[in-house]
């Protein structure tokens, strides 16, 4: 296992640094940052100072070099729009992006999963068709669309729910979130539920999957002879044994759920990383798309690395590379 | 003797196959989603000859039919079935003629993709090896990112384009069919006639083109349709975000992101109809593709 983990560590990193340096030098071939900047009426002088000042005026290899020399020592640089720490703005915005990925999730797992069961259970019914219509529709209906939908329904016409922002939040055990105010919920509720469609359908999709190859399983019948209750063969025999797959992939889905929620954010203007990179990318401010970058990939390498080590705990069978007994 | 043996063998599956695809096909649902894939492709094809008007044509787009509301007649007399956008332009000829850029956008990248991918797939499983293991490294590290997140980064990088999405969703894409096929190609280079080719000294080339290559291609054929529906639904999701295709070509995402501005003022259509198209054919694709994957993988047929 230790040896595992330390080859995963070295390969991330290795990663990390081809990243770096694909998406630095990528990212200076595109557009002046300069001229998104200053004034367009500026002075040849003044355009020629404020590229000096964000050492623009130097080749990529040497600007490469100095991020590199920073980031080993936690520094992204500074964004040239806000003037701030990459790191620190990322950091800034990121509660808000986890709550709305965690609220998406909690509730891809609260509805999908009894839904899947039933759909799994009684695979001929009108309520199981219904369910499975309806997870092809959502995993076809596209993100960003519904979001606007919602918005036309719930906060145009019906006028019940507000359009953007994330509203008031509330500290309570030292987490600030808007989950602790009505007004927070409120905003919050229907960007979870967009965020969360997605992942409803293919939770609803796995269970359903998992529960049909489970019941058909030996186990299940001897359960049945013994003259158990349906309840409890459900609670006791079903469940562990489709867990397992639903939540390494989880796992991994709740790295993409902070990824798409770039997408969600914009619609509904919620503050978080995924809104702030968007608008970096379209005002080309470099360093903050490299740090957010940086950040995700470290992110996923993070999460991937949890799910091999929780697989290989659930299930023995799987043995980890590098394993040599 | 024996290539008549797997001659006869091969007919019998065809017929096996040629009936469950009659069985499948007569089922409503396929059926459905199959005449309504159908149509999308006729929309999208004969655009320039069935739409009312022409939404590139800046001498009969008019900024007085701006906004209409759905049925109104514009300026000129055409009625506006499902209104117009703000820029006086005719939303229902505007979709045909995006729904064109999306399907060209979908179609080349899962297209260019798979042979990428099918290459890269084919020659890890070939050789195997050091090459399997380097390979297969890269497709795993790839495939741990989300599609958006990387499209969205190559977009960011690479600026606007139609050829740039092309691009960036070949990258996103290329490594889920190198994963598959190099799965059933493994399974394929054990068999004994790749040995027997071996052994008759054909080249390398020869072998991976003439005998691994038909064996290992028959579940690329769902993953690619399911394929396109996903880059179909990126490709509008980026062109959303403003960094797809150019508002000058519009696809159906720069549509609904066109029509993002005006949903506050109510003028719903703009925003809505785009969106149907879109759902229509990504669910259309999604549940064809599903029927095919049902009918093509016999264990799931029970």
């Amino acid at each position: 296992m230790l040896a595992f983990v330390i080859k995963r560590v070295i390969q991330s990193i290795v990663v990390l640094f081809i990243m770096s340096l694909i998406v630095f030098s990528m990212i200076n071939l595109v557009g002046d940052p300069v001229d998104m900047l200053v004034n367009p009426e500026s002075l040849p002088e003044e355009i020629d100072r404020v590229r000096r000042d964000f050492g623009l005026d130097q080749p990529v290899h040497v600007q490469y070099w100095k991020f590199l020399t920073g980031a080993i020592s936690g520094d992204l640089g500074n964004s040239f729009i806000f003037g701030r720490p990459a790191l620190a703005l990322i950091a800034e915005r990121f509660p808000a992006t986890l709550e709305l990925a965690t609220c998406a999730l909690i509730l891809a797992v609260s509805v999908g999963l009894p839904l899947g069961i039933y759909a799994g259970l009684n695979p001929d019914g009108w309520g199981a068709r219904i369910i499975m219509g309806g997870s092809v529709l959502g995993i076809s209906i596209p993100t960003f669309w519904l979001g606007l939908m919602m918005i036309i329904i719930f906060s145009v016409f019906l006028g019940w729910l507000p359009v953007s922002g994330r509203g008031d939040t509330a500290n309570f055990l030292g987490i600030e979130s808007s989950i602790f105010t009505l007004d927070g919920l409120r905003h919050l509720i229907l960007p979870a539920i967009n965020l969360s469609l997605f992942k409803i359908s293919i939770v609803i999709r796995l269970t359903r999957a998992g529960v049909e190859e489970v019941m058909a399983l030996d186990f299940i019948k001897f359960a049945r002879a013994r003259g158990l209750s349906s309840q409890r063969i459900i609670r006791a025999h079903l469940l562990p044994n489709i867990l397992i797959p639903i939540i390494t992939v989880l796992a991994i889905e709740f790295g993409t759920l902070i990824a798409f929620a770039t997408v969600t954010e914009s619609v509904f203007a919620w503050p978080g990383v995924g809104k702030l990179v968007i608008d970096a990318i379209v005002n080309l401010d470099r360093p903050i798309v490299v740090a957010y970058l940086l950040f995700v990939v470290t992110l996923f390498l993070i999460l991937n690395l949890i799910v091999d080590i929780i697989y290989a705990a659930l299930d023995p069978r799987v043995r980890l590379q590098g394993d040599r007994q | 003797m024996k290539k008549v043996q797997i001659a006869s063998s091969s007919i019998q599956d065809n017929a096996k196959i040629g009936n469950a695809l009659l069985e499948n096909f007569s089922q409503p649902t396929t059926l459905l989603s199959g005449g309504l894939l159908f149509l999308v492709a006729l929309c999208a094809i004969f655009a320039p000859l069935i739409a009312p008007t022409n939404p590139y044509n800046l001498a009969v787009v008019s900024i007085m039919d701006s906004r209409l509301a759905p049925g109104e007649e514009m300026f000129d007399g055409t009625v506006a079935w499902l209104g117009t956008d703000g820029a006086g332009r005719d939303i229902l000829s505007a979709i045909l003629f995006g729904l064109r850029t999306s399907l060209i956008v979908a179609v080349c990248s899962a297209l260019i993709a798979l042979i990428i991918g099918l290459l890269v797939g084919l020659i890890a499983a070939f050789f195997g090896g050091r090459t399997d293991t380097f390979l297969m490294r890269i497709v795993d590290i790839q495939l741990s990112f989300p599609a958006i997140l990387v499209a969205l980064v190559l977009l960011a990088v690479l600026g606007k384009g139609i050829d740039k999405v092309i691009i960036a969703l070949v990258i996103v894409q290329w490594a889920i069919y190198a994963r598959t096929v190099r799965a059933t190609a493994i399974v394929e280079r054990r068999k004994e006639y790749i040995e027997a080719a071996t052994c008759l000294r054909l080249s390398n080339f020869r072998i991976i083109w003439k005998h691994l290559l038909p064996n290992s291609i028959s579940p690329l054929i769902v993953l690619a349709t399911l394929q396109t529906a996903h880059s179909i639904s990126i490709e509008a999701t980026l062109s959303f975000l403003g960094v797809g295709v150019p508002i000058t070509e519009p696809s159906l995402g720069s549509l609904i992101s066109n029509g993002f501005d005006y949903i506050l003022s109510g003028a719903y259509w703009i925003t809505l109809f785009p969106g149907i198209m879109l759902l229509a054919t990504v669910a259309a694709i999604n549940i064809f593709g599903d029927r095919l994957r049902v009918l093509l993988n016999p264990r799931l047929s029970k």
